[in-house]
């Protein structure tokens, strides 16, 4: 799928560390910071997932809703797009757009039991409203790549299927940043890979060369996972989410 | 899409109002709509000219389904795909947008389509103007092929004319993405005539075969100016199939015998291909014979079938801008109305949101046994359609949980890849 990636719209929409980077302007305004910024998508990142659990999609749904959702805030901004509402909307659209509709009145069924939040709640007019202006943001395209094929492929071809669960584990973590907004997806599945086999202190050495890739750049890649890994590795306490989420509501 | 008779009743030239005039350049206003040209599955199609390039477009507004679930899911399908596919023979999404809560779709403005020219006795066909129409058919499927998109849902009506003479594929309603090994697929797709024996035999797993085969039927329709294989159910299409072309044996086509619908035949010997198509040149033939080959896996790919002498030898292909194309009449173009209209199609052997699709062309009732056989299971697949195949199954059916890194790994790890110049 590689080769077909460099001809989709995916791969000419990848950005720039700075431009995933950049806080809305309106955001800005209301005194969202980076860290703000970045607290907020690891959140509803987290909460895609919850209700994609509970829902009991497939993992590609997950990872496109999650993707969109990044995405989205490239462009928009947070005032304006409430994450809370728009994160189950990417749900529901990367359902549609995978192939595995889930309905909206499922997923608000499930907002619901996941959340007393008033601010959570959503019925499914909001949704549908959000649908239309989620597949603007994202100027109608719809289709992305992720790791994971790539990855099954590459262990399958290392002889190395025995780290699959290991590195299949963190492909999902990277979804906790913008990686997919910025790099390939074989060059994150290639990261993952390194990062388990450098783990279970497996010798990968000629492998990567045959692949003739930049190794300097997986590598840069499997440092940035690591950082992340390390930068938040405690839970992040749900008062700076709620203080960081307030702020977009309060007025500029 | 297509130019359909006008709807006089309808207002037209009117302007569409914008909507979100802030962050968009791309305003509803840029359009200014013109007369009516059909209905379409979905919603209506107008007529409207761009006023920033001055191209005439065609605009589906893609109705809200009672806004229980959003989008429309066929809508949303080919909106995905045609924002990928961008090829001289694949109909151009030009730009979707908003208004008064309805999406719009606008695409290039198609003149005709290749069953209007199929259709029109007026038009003389030439073995260099069948070429050409072939030609375009193949080089539209390659690219799909390439990106992965099977289109499955070829069919003459499918086929539209530009005003350059260009053949485009258009439809994408039923198109999917392929290339998971293991996904299955459901096998209700295409028309009947042009469903491939493998689909007919309840194919789950297909590949690219399936829009070569009908592919191959449209060149037959060219040759003989009338659908080649016209059956009225799934099993008087396989019927028609093996009278016209053999039946096939399992030498032939090995998997055949163990595909779940897979009913076995009497046997015909395949009668001379010639004789059904007199006065083809043997070029042809010969890539129809590969483009009708019963095993999907030695059919021909639409790669291959473009580099088949015979679109080298001669006649050479007639040049777009000068093949027939038929009068933009209203009255033979109002005949097809109804194959889009879904409440009009007779049996629907096939889930609601698809029939338009599968339904029978014009045989009038169809067959009731056979669709309450559908519907009874027995080995045969219900009418669901199976949306897709955890593609995970093979991870087992839960997430696969996130590996907890404690820090004494992930320092390790750090000071390694630190270390580690191997590659510097």
């Amino acid at each position: 799928m590689a080769a077909n990636f460099w001809t989709s719209s995916h791969s000419k929409l990848l950005l720039d560390q700075d431009e995933v980077d950049m806080v809305p302007s309106m955001d800005k305004e209301k005194g969202l910071t980076l860290e703000d910024f970045k607290l907020i998508k690891i959140h509803m990142t987290n909460y895609i997932w919850k209700l994609a659990q509970l829902i009991k999609v497939r993992q590609r749904v997950i990872a496109t809703a999650v993707t969109y959702f990044r995405r989205v805030y490239t462009r928009k901004s947070m005032s304006e797009y409430d994450p809370r509402l728009l994160a189950p909307t990417c749900l529901y659209l990367a359902s549609k757009a995978e192939e595995s509709t889930v309905q909206a009145r499922l997923i608000v069924f499930y907002i619901k039991k996941h959340s007393t939040d008033e601010k959570y709640r959503f019925e499914v007019k909001d949704i549908l409203e959000m649908e239309m202006k989620l597949l603007e943001a994202l100027d109608y395209y719809l289709i992305v790549y992720h790791p994971y094929r790539s990855l099954a492929q590459l262990l399958q071809d290392a002889g190395m299927a025995d780290l699959t669960h290991l590195s299949w584990g963190i492909v999902n973590d990277t979804y906790r940043m913008d990686l997919i907004l910025i790099y390939a997806p074989f060059k994150i599945a290639l990261a993952c890979i390194y990062i388990a086999t450098v783990l279970k202190e497996k010798d990968s050495t000629s492998w990567f060369e045959e692949l003739r890739v930049d190794m300097n750049e997986i590598k840069n890649i499997s440092m940035e996972i690591l950082e992340f890994y390390d930068v938040y590795k405690q839970v992040i306490p749900d008062d700076r989410i709620i203080a960081a989420l307030n702020r977009l509501t309060s007025k500029a | 899409m297509r130019l359909d008779p006008t709807d006089p009743g309808l207002p037209s030239a009117a302007a569409v109002g914008g909507v979100d005039q802030g962050n968009f350049k791309r305003v509803a206003d840029r359009y200014l709509k013109r007369e009516v040209l059909g209905e379409g599955t979905y919603g209506v199609v107008f007529k409207a000219v761009d006023t920033k390039t001055g191209q005439i477009v065609a605009i589906k507004k893609i109705r809200l389904g009672a806004q229980k679930e959003g989008i429309n899911f066929t809508a949303l399908r080919e909106i995905k795909l045609l924002k990928e596919l961008k090829d001289p023979n694949i109909i151009e999404l030009i730009d979707a947008f908003p208004h008064k809560g309805n999406l719009h779709l606008v695409f290039e403005f198609m003149e005709s389509d290749l069953e209007a020219v199929i259709r029109d006795r007026n038009i003389v066909l030439s073995p260099a103007d069948i070429k050409s129409f072939l030609q375009m058919t193949l080089r539209g499927l390659v690219f799909c092929h390439r990106k992965w998109v099977l289109h499955r849902d070829m069919k003459p009506n499918n086929l539209l004319i530009a005003a350059d003479g260009q053949l485009k594929l258009a439809d994408f309603g039923l198109a999917r993405i392929f290339g998971s090994p293991d996904r299955r697929f459901t096998h209700q797709v295409f028309a009947r005539w042009y469903r491939a024996p493998e689909l007919l035999f309840g194919a789950k797993q297909y590949g690219p075969g399936v829009d070569v085969w009908a592919a191959g039927c449209i060149f037959a329709e060219l040759l003989l100016r009338r659908p080649f294989l016209q059956g009225v159910s799934d099993i008087d299409q396989l019927g028609k199939i093996f009278a016209a072309l053999g039946t096939p044996t399992p030498a032939q086509w090995p998997d055949m015998v163990h595909l779940p619908d897979y009913v076995e035949y009497q046997f015909v010997p395949p009668p001379p291909l010639r004789s059904l198509f007199p006065n083809t040149s043997d070029d042809a033939l010969d890539l129809l014979s590969k483009m009708l080959a019963y095993d999907p896996k030695t059919r021909i790919s639409a790669h291959q079938a473009l580099d088949h002498r015979y679109f080298t030898s001669v006649p050479a292909p007639t040049k777009p801008a000068l093949l027939p194309r038929p009068a933009p009449k209203g009255e033979s173009l109002s005949r097809r109305l109804p194959d889009l209209n879904v409440q009009k199609g007779p049996v629907v052997l096939s889930p609601p949101r698809k029939s338009r699709r599968v339904m029978l062309p014009k045989e009038a009732e169809g067959n009731p046994l056979e669709a309450e056989d559908r519907g009874g299971g027995g080995g045969g697949p219900s009418g669901h359609m199976p949306m897709s195949i955890d593609l995970a199954a093979a991870f087992g059916s839960k997430p696969i949980p996130r590996p907890k890194l404690n820090s004494v790994d992930r320092s390790h790890l750090k000071r390694k890849l630190d270390l580690d110049a191997e590659f510097g």
